[in-house]
């Protein structure tokens, strides 16, 4: 065996600054998230209290400036109609990607204006909205809870159609064959055999599609607009936490200030948990 | 019989082959998790909705509201402490009024498409925009404040003197440096630091702006030049912009060497350090509640009430000192205002142009309106009607 | 598959199912084709709507004029008041120095974030030890997770605070360059730009990611055998194997960048005037729309103006990812990409 020629030096050092470059960008990449969760925890923990959760926001000028209940309860109803809107509607779109277009003309097109939808600009989806619906006064209503929800579901649609389509791909086809063979309709097919077994990692879109819909304030500002209290009625402004902190941002006093990185911090935690259990979901579902 | 072989075999296929047990139960949970969410959502809504709003102000920001005990208002920053103080106030006594600080020409916007019960002003609307709106309109002048000129530079106290050729000069970019010679020549035995000077001026349509403007305009031709007419929105040469009086202040308090114009309510909120202002009598004059209100003496008052107060010819007034105006239709209901919303505007100014009221503007350092205005104002709210016939 | 569905569909067997047993099938086919083309429907509806509501503000200064005049000045607004060519006399929403805004942050955010999420993308699949790839991979992705108006709120407290010394360290160093100098106020173009790299980092990353993943690796154990370093394996089989896939990312990015609307408006200043340097306060497309919408909503033509701001936001950002995805789909053969990082693991990223 002939000895291989030894790398020169000059490649070899080129090789471990290059090398230890790459790594450094790594851990430069890294130190937005180090620090954005460094503040969020010491500025914002600081606001949480008992309060700061039971109460709303009161608008006072000065004294205590109330906490963010109604801010949460806001984002959850405003983001749970969305996503009654968007996954049944997503799946549903997914299924006939899946099930019945296939490789059709028809739902190539489908695919691909999904698929571009998801770069669309939040901003733009608030301002289609802010058109069609508020201008409209639809529903007796200028800027209302539900066209709020809509934005956010247009936003959370092409995210559950382009996972779901992924999950119902990997039911195995043998699965489908061998109900079909037995006779079973094509529908009981869909809704006995392929939604349960793909079930886990639908929700996992699900999931994902709901934390990417409660962070978004730019359609929110156009369909939903603020209000401080809090406030059952779909169809009147309510508070959210995204628009609250957005408001919040822009106050000189520090009470208010300290409110904004608290529900940062609310609104975070509330978005890695949802990311924590669809990543748990599709855990499972890759086992099986 | 087929069926039911189908729905055995699919069964024994999904047991044996793809889900475990273990899996089902975690997708029960995951979905159990998702369904709670979302029955906290319409649970939530639906209890609250059935019993309107505890405690709380279901405040809706732009919808008019139909329900009588809700008003909604929009408008000038200006002037928004004084309504949120008049709404707790009023809130004891069964109203609640929902105030969304927009900015003036906001507020405006949303009282022309009667999207609001009323919009809260500080300069009165024009005759063309009043054209705009769905009807003829009744402006309630209710208070004074000054616009002070805030700045934050470590080291320097309130009273640095400004007139309005320099300040016109700063906000024109022309001057940089807090040590300018345009400065310090106004300012003779003070040190001033070399600290950049950064202009912070509002982003969004505002009568604190075209208060601000008016006085520059007034002082410094070459402001108007670059900028334009005084208006609500001008073309700045430099600075940030920022929304709402709390906007401009919160920059201020975030840039050293910042410079910006706001409310003194604002002001003093935030502990700001302002300038003394040369009137047009030639004297520097600290913002304070008695300068507002020298301002607001000797000034014309047309018979709709439309005042300016700005550039008072009271010696001892506060020059960019403004007036802030209640704005609303005198025929709410022909406007489209459900006749609960417009008894509650009604009683809003009621009390607003009461002693109390009044009162409460001189909390939050504002100047009440003298005795001859107020009962001016007083006389203009008997006329406002509901279809034709007089509110209560 | 296909041979199943002729078993059941085709010919006539015994079996067959009568029309009526079968309605639900079509049904259900008919539902979720109808549910399908409504979607596409629905938005070329929104589309047809935005254009027609822009219409106005197009009308008033000219399609041409909106995008090279330099007069977002709404004071000029005159209403009825017809937009001359000759001067800018009662006419505004000449919307250049917001075009440019909206470029020269996007710009930096490239300049930024992309070379960082490309060198990302190889350490974590070519070089870090396989048990941290996922968490490394997973770490980065979370920076997807976090919501806009936070990285707002961390632009306006910490970001620019902390970094205004070295705004204008650099406004001094580099005052030779154009575009760079003058007094640095806090809010900038230049952080505008660092905060969208790093908004888009996480999405250049995992797709540079997975284009990385997909060079076969019999190039890369032949360079190795050849006796390239590591790093000249990268240079030689993954870089050029990889660049088109990787330019479809970035201009994915770019497509993200172009149109976030509010970790910049915290951040750029809202000035409406064309800054000077890149250190000084500006104005984006979006962030304008954001900040005007609610004293132009009595007004037709300042609304219609922000509509056609939002129009051409639209436009610009479809074209860009129509582009990132012909780079993507060809360099992944096929595989589907989009502009979600679907944050942390995508399903796709399960399927693989």
């Amino acid at each position: 065996m002939t000895e291989l020629a030894p790398i020169s030096s000059r490649r070899r050092r080129s090789d471990v600054v290059m090398r230890g470059l790459l790594g450094v960008a790594t851990i430069v990449a890294l130190v937005p998230l180090v620090l954005v969760i460094y503040w969020l925890l010491h500025e914002g923990l600081s606001a949480w209290s008992k309060d700061f959760f039971t109460t709303d926001p009161n608008g006072n000028f000065l004294g205590y400036p109330g906490g963010i209940r109604s801010a949460i309860l806001g984002t959850i109803e405003i983001v749970a109609l969305a996503t009654l809107i968007s996954v049944p509607i997503g799946i549903g779109v997914a299924l006939y990607l899946t099930e019945y277009g296939k490789d059709s003309k028809f739902a190539n097109v489908v695919r691909y204006f999904v698929d571009v939808m998801t770069g669309v600009p939040s901003i733009v989806f608030g301002l289609f909205i802010y058109i069609v619906l508020v201008l409209a006064r639809t529903g007796g209503s200028t800027f209302a809870a539900w066209k709020g929800s809509i934005a956010l579901a247009l936003l959370m649609l092409p995210i559950v159609v382009r996972s779901s389509e992924v999950v119902l791909l990997l039911v195995p086809g043998s699965l489908r064959e061998a109900a079909l063979a037995l006779g079973a309709p094509r529908w009981r097919v869909v809704t006995r055999v392929v939604l349960p077994t793909s079930l886990s990692g639908l929700v996992t879109g699900a999931l994902l599609a709901v934390a990417r819909g409660a962070g978004e304030t730019a359609p929110l500002l156009f369909t939903v607009a603020f209000a401080q209290g809090l406030t059952g009625n779909l169809n009147q402004s309510m508070n959210s936490l995204p628009i609250q902190i957005y408001n919040d941002i822009q106050s000189p006093r520090a009470e208010v200030v300290t409110r904004a990185w608290g529900a940062a911090l609310t609104l975070v935690v509330m978005i890695l948990l949802l990311n924590l259990i669809a990543r748990a979901a599709s855990r499972r579902s890759r086992l099986g | 019989m087929g069926r039911r072989s189908t729905r055995d075999y699919g069964a024994h296929l999904m047991k044996e082959k793809i889900l475990r047990k273990r899996q089902i139960t975690a997708t029960a949970v995951a979905i159990g998790a998702a369904l709670v969410v979302a029955a906290c959502g319409s649970s939530n809504s639906s209890s609250s909705s059935s019993a309107p709003a505890p405690g709380g102000s279901s405040s809706s920001s732009s919808s008019s509201s139909g329900g009588s005990g809700t008003i909604s208002g929009a408008g000038s920053t200006f002037a928004a402490p004084i309504y949120m103080q008049w709404g707790s106030t009023l809130k004891g006594q069964g109203l609640t009024v929902n105030y969304n600080a927009v900015g003036s020409g906001a507020g405006v916007a949303q009282l022309q498409s009667a999207t609001v019960d009323f919009a809260g002003s500080d300069p009165a609307m024009k005759p063309d925009e009043v054209k705009a709106a769905k009807g003829p309109v009744a402006q309630f002048p209710i208070g004074f404040g000054a616009i002070t000129v805030s700045y934050n530079l470590s080291g320097v106290k309130s009273g640095i003197k400004l007139d309005g050729k320099t300040l016109g000069d700063i906000f024109l970019g022309k001057v940089k440096k807090w040590n300018d010679p345009e400065i310090t020549a106004l300012n003779p035995g003070l040190s001033l630091p070399s600290t950049a000077i950064t202009v912070v001026h509002r982003s969004d349509s505002s009568g604190t702006t075209k208060a601000f403007t008016t006085f520059l305009s007034a002082y410094n031709p070459a402001w108007t030049a670059a900028a334009g007419m005084p208006d609500k929105i001008v073309k700045w040469p430099v600075g940030t912009g920022a929304k709402g009086n709390s906007g401009v202040a919160a920059a201020i308090k975030q840039t050293a060497g910042g410079i910006g114009y706001v409310e003194q309510a604002y002001a003093l909120q935030n502990g700001f350090t302002y300038a003394s202002v040369k009137n047009s009598s030639g004297k520097f004059i600290a913002p304070t509640l008695a300068a507002a209100s020298a301002a607001a003496e000797g000034i014309k008052v047309p018979p709709d009430l439309t005042i300016s107060t700005i550039n008072s010819p009271n010696p001892a007034a506060y020059p960019i000192t403004s007036q802030t105006f209640v704005i609303t239709y005198k025929d709410m209901c022909k406007a489209g205002i459900a006749q609960g919303a417009a008894s509650g505007v009604k009683k809003f100014l009621d009390y607003g142009l009461s002693s109390a009221g009044q009162g409460v503007e001189k909390q939050l350092f504002y100047a009440s309106l003298p005795a001859s205005l107020l009962s001016k104002a007083q006389a203009q709210l008997k006329t406002l009607t509901c279809n034709g016939s007089p509110l209560q | 598959m296909d041979a199943s569905v002729s078993t059941v569909q085709g010919g006539r067997s015994v079996l067959e199912r009568s029309p009526l047993h079968r309605l639900p099938d079509r049904v259900l086919q008919w539902g979720l084709s109808a549910l399908a083309a409504g979607v596409l429907v629905l938005i070329g509806y929104f589309f047809i709507r935005l254009i027609g509501q822009s219409s106005t503000a197009f009308g008033h200064i000219g399609f041409f004029n909106f995008f090279v005049r330099n007069n977002w000045d709404v004071s000029q607004l005159q209403d009825g008041a017809a937009c001359t060519t000759a001067s800018n006399a009662g006419c505004t929403f000449g919307a250049w120095a917001l075009l440019l805004g909206t470029v020269i942050t996007s710009a930096i955010a490239l300049i930024i974030g992309v070379p960082v999420a490309i060198a990302t993308a190889l350490f974590v699949t070519e070089l870090c030890p396989r048990r941290f790839r996922g968490p490394l991979a997973l770490l980065v992705d979370l920076l997807a997770a976090v919501p806009s108006v936070v990285y707002g709120l961390w632009g306006v407290f910490v970001l620019i605070p902390h970094l205004k010394p070295f705004q204008q360290f650099l406004a001094d160093t580099f005052s030779f360059l154009p575009f760079v100098g003058g007094t640095v106020a806090g809010p900038s173009y230049f952080i505008a730009g660092l905060i969208l790299a790093i908004m888009i980092l996480p999405i250049v990353s995992a797709i540079s990611r997975e284009v990385i993943s997909t060079v076969p690796s019999e190039h890369k154990e032949a360079a190795l055998a050849l006796g390239a370093t590591r790093w000249e394996m990268i240079r030689i089989a993954v870089l050029p194997y990889s660049r088109a896939g990787i330019t479809g990312g970035a201009m994915l990015g770019l497509g993200r960048a172009i149109g976030e609307t509010i970790a910049v408006v915290l951040v750029i200043g809202n000035s409406p005037k064309l800054g000077e340097q890149i250190f000084s306060q500006g104005y984006t497309l979006s962030a304008v729309i954001a900040n005007e919408f609610g004293e132009a909503a009595s007004t037709p033509v300042y609304r219609s103006a922000l509509f056609a701001a939002g129009l051409v936001l639209f436009v610009l950002t479809l074209l860009v990812n129509i582009i990132a995805r012909r780079y993507v789909v060809r360099a992944t053969g096929g595989k589907r990409m989009a502009a979600d990082v679907v944050v942390p693991e995508a399903p796709a990223g399960a399927a693989a």
